[in-house]
């Protein structure tokens, strides 16, 4: 049945919440410790050949792990153009797929 | 050998081009679907690229296949030795 309601109606109207919900930011530390645990399982598998690469040792050289971000680079990201210059994480376009864990310098 | 276990968790759909790029040249085409590769840096790479769409695991054991055969021994070597595992 058809429910009348603006995004339906309105054409162009799509609506993602202001806020992003604490099951979505519980699925979001999830997939961050699971990135984490990649990492962590090819370099320990290249560390035991003697060898290792230059794009893990800038990931652990750059990014900071799940358990020591602070709750604000998990959940929102810098802005230029929003107020306070953060806005929520979910914002991100494929959020789901793309690491996002620091600042720009300053910020 | 060591060789590495991975699967595609998450698909490529709507990701860069080379996204998708890097999971066919490591053989991986649909979702949960497997494959091993040696451990090595180019494969260590690779992985690095799509490290937020795949799950890795590293296998120590090279595969064999079944012999087809078994080496008949006394029963009490056999018992003694299914004792020790």
């Amino acid at each position: 049945m058809f429910k009348p309601s603006s995004p339906l109606f309105g054409g162009l109207l799509w609506k993602t919440p202001w806020r992003i919900s604490s099951p979505q930011k519980a699925r979001q530390r999830k997939r961050l410790r699971a990135v984490d645990q990649v990492v962590d399982t090819v370099s320990a598998a290249l560390a035991r050949q003697g060898q290792s690469t230059k794009s893990i040792n800038r990931w652990y050289d750059e990014m900071p792990r799940e358990q020591e971000m602070l709750p604000k680079d998990k959940y929102t990201i810098f802005d230029k153009k929003e107020r306070r210059y953060r806005k929520s994480i979910h914002k991100l376009p494929k959020w789901t797929r793309v690491s996002q864990r620091v600042n720009p310098p300053g910020f | 050998m060591n060789f590495f276990r991975i699967t595609l968790t998450r698909s490529a759909i709507g990701l860069p081009r080379r996204t998708t790029d890097v999971l066919k040249s490591l053989g991986l085409k649909k979702r949960m679907g497997t494959v091993f590769h040696p451990v090595s840096q180019d494969i260590a790479g690779k992985i690095m690229r799509v490290k937020e769409l795949v799950e890795v695991r590293e296998i120590h054991l090279e595969r064999k296949p079944d012999p087809g055969y078994y080496v008949e021994k006394r029963s009490t070597a056999e018992f003694l030795e299914q004792r020790g595992q």
